[in-house]
């Protein structure tokens, strides 16, 4: 096989399940709540920068107390979120969209001026190469992969067994029928922004090490998580998974065949197009109101 | 004398001469005396150009917070319009002499013979129209699209045309084509400004926001106005009275971008160029802040908000230059202050801080005067 083929077929699958773990977070969110969360991509901006200071003032301790800190500190976070911000506006969702994109601004903003606003590089996880139909490739997509795929199942799994995941589903479907056989409805909300934010900050931390350190990288991601969920179908999560990979695969398919200067335009095509021609996406079943 | 300026006054229509006699109407006209004797204090070129930038956010804001606050359309790529009105009026200001209507035959050849010639206000007229024309293309698809699914789909064109005109080798291959720049980081520059004298440059955009905001409150209170505030209080109902929504929606859409692409143009023809960061969502930014400050579904607190953005800028800019601040001046970036601004205004005033505060003014006002 050609090297272009090969890079093609692994790096889009090593996207692919980075995007399916932020996609399954945005849609959850909005699934369950009805919440487009602008924040999206702050989550990950949090979590990549956690990380990287931790990487530069807590370099003894190796990178794990990095990871450690990154995957409590952000899904606190979104749950403060939640609490703070969309609880009291949750009349109004235009309030919700604007209060959550100034805050993803404020996080830009924030990690700008207390860290800085450099490219900077991450050491990769695990170190190696392997060598795949004679392309080698860095073990950690290995990494990459086997922890996406494992987390989109797990949650999968919590969302369809579990008594939380129940109850989640069961506000998905009827919020006002949920609070009246006594779930706490707020709670579950909570509860999904906090799994949202961790798919989000083990995605980051994932991916930060073969891509760049930089606060703006957050809108990026939401872009693409929208762009997937809109493909999906918003708030199914098989859809997202789905999205998730047609839409990296495409922008593989145009980084390696094409021109990858149009691969960044592709996430905001599909977002277009698909608003227009099919607005509930492949998934989707409630209509858009 | 006094009778003289009497009579005058009786020849003013009465809603005016009401809307003067009210709180209202004395602080508007205290402000637009006070902006209008501001270059004659001579205070600097750094003044003004804050004034400038104050005027055109103005116009900017005032768009948005009539197609957010009176349709109830609200828009994360207003700096569409910003950006496409923008490089319309750069472009043609730099590479076009007139645009052709007519044309003849000259030994076989069809050349043009009758044409507008370009200036900086036919520039900003094009501008306008092809901002109108980009308010229909966004429009359109946006009459699917409702509430948050309404801003993201417009963020995402915005930042489409941000990818577009970023786009290096799309501008060496239209520099390879036409022979002028258009696409690529660098943007757009040496765009000759409205007037050399300050005075001039001053009163124009001055002249242009004071029509703006005028048009933009009479639309609010006419026919139409209450036809769009219809769409925004009950789709469905609007509807079921046989109002086409579909069409009103599209107009707010493409007066909108009208009034946005005027402020694009100014923009500018102010900062004598463009580049791609116009597209930026940042600008959208700006648009929706200016508007919570001076509360929304309010024009003229668009001027307001405007001031206090500006301004609060400025002096955030400057707080940060004071020497033994740098340690934490960093901490005092206008946008990252007014980000934490937008968060709580939205979380705790939803109205606007405008209204509230002139209510206040207003009581100590009657205070004041014993009322």
């Amino acid at each position: 096989m050609s090297d272009a083929l090969v890079s093609f077929i692994i790096y889009g699958f090593a996207q692919g399940s980075i995007y399916s773990l932020l996609a399954m977070g945005f849609s959850l969110v909005y699934g369950v709540g009805g919440i487009l969360n602008q924040a999206h991509g702050a989550f990950y901006v949090i979590a990549t920068y956690i990380f990287y200071t931790s990487y530069l003032y807590l370099a003894q301790f190796g990178l794990a107390i990095g990871i450690i800190l990154a995957l409590i500190i952000t899904p606190l976070v979104g749950g403060l979120i939640y609490f703070a911000l969309i609880k009291p506006l949750k009349e109004s969702h235009v309030g919700i969209v604007i209060v959550t994109f100034a805050f993803a601004f404020f996080v830009e903003q924030f990690v700008k001026i207390a860290v800085d606003s450099i490219y900077h590089n991450m050491p990769l996880l695990i170190p190696g190469t392997f060598d795949f139909f004679g392309l080698s490739v860095d073990n950690h997509y290995l990494l990459i992969i086997g922890i996406a795929v494992l987390l989109v199942v797990l949650v999968t799994l919590f969302i369809n067994k579990s008594k939380l995941g129940k109850s989640i589903r069961a506000v998905a479907q009827d919020s006002e029928a949920a609070s009246l056989m006594g779930i706490n409805v707020d709670r579950i909300l909570a509860y999904t922004l906090v799994i949202s934010a961790f798919l989000a900050s083990v995605a980051a931390i994932l991916y930060v090490p073969e891509d760049f350190v930089r606060p703006a990288v957050g809108w990026t991601v939401l872009l693409d998580s929208f762009a997937i969920v809109i493909l999906g179908g918003l708030g199914s999560l098989p859809g997202s998974v789905l999205g998730a990979f047609l839409i990296s695969y495409a922008r593989s398919f145009t980084n390696y065949f094409i021109d990858p200067t149009f691969s960044a335009l592709i996430p905001i095509v599909v977002i277009v197009v698909v608003l227009i021609v099919r607005p509930r996406g492949i998934f989707g079943k409630k209509e858009i109101d | 004398m006094l009778d003289k300026f009497g009579e005058k006054f009786a020849g003013v229509p009465a809603y005016l001469r009401d809307w003067i006699k009210t709180f209202r109407g004395k602080i508007t006209i205290i402000c637009l005396i006070l902006l209008s004797a501001l270059p004659f204090a001579n205070p600097g070129p750094y003044i003004m150009g804050i004034f400038y930038t104050f005027m055109i956010y103005t116009i900017f804001a005032a768009s948005w917070d009539f197609l957010a606050g009176f349709v109830g359309q609200v828009s994360f790529g207003h700096a569409i319009f910003l950006g496409v009105s923008g490089y319309v009026v750069a472009y043609t200001l730099r590479y076009i002499a007139f645009i052709p209507i007519w044309w003849g035959w000259d030994n076989g050849i069809l050349v043009p013979v009758i044409g507008i010639p370009i200036n900086w206000v036919t520039a900003l007229l094009l501008g306008a129209i092809i901002a109108v024309l980009f308010g229909m293309i966004v429009g359109v698809p946006a009459l699917r699209l409702k509430g948050p699914y309404l801003a993201l789909g417009t963020l995402a064109m915005s930042l489409i045309l941000y990818q577009l005109f970023l786009m290096g080798q799309l501008g060496i291959w239209w520099e390879g084509t036409f022979g002028t720049e258009l696409f690529g980081t660098d943007g757009l520059g040496q765009v000759p400004p409205i007037s050399t004298n300050p005075l001039i440059q001053y009163f124009m955009i001055f002249l242009i926001m004071c029509v703006s905001i005028l048009i933009l409150t009479h639309l609010v209170k006419s026919n139409l106005g209450t036809v769009l505030k219809s769409i925004r209080d009950d789709e469905t109902g609007a509807t079921a009275s046989g109002i086409n929504t579909t069409k009103y929606k599209i107009l707010a859409f493409m007066i909108s971008g009208f009034f946005a692409g005027i402020a694009g143009g100014l923009y500018a023809l102010r900062f004598s160029g463009v580049n791609p960061a116009l597209f930026q969502p940042l600008y959208s930014f700006y648009a929706i802040i200016i508007a919570a400050v001076g509360g929304i579904a309010s024009i003229s607190g668009a001027a307001l908000g405007a001031f206090i953005f500006v301004f609060l800028g400025e002096i955030l800019r400057l707080l940060g230059d004071i020497p033994g601040l740098e340690g934490f001046g960093g901490f005092v970036e206008p946008i990252f202050i007014f980000s934490i601004f937008l968060i709580l205004i939205i979380r705790f005033a939803e109205h606007g801080i405008m209204k509230p505060a002139l209510e206040r003014l207003q009581d100590m006002w009657d205070l004041v005067l014993g009322r």
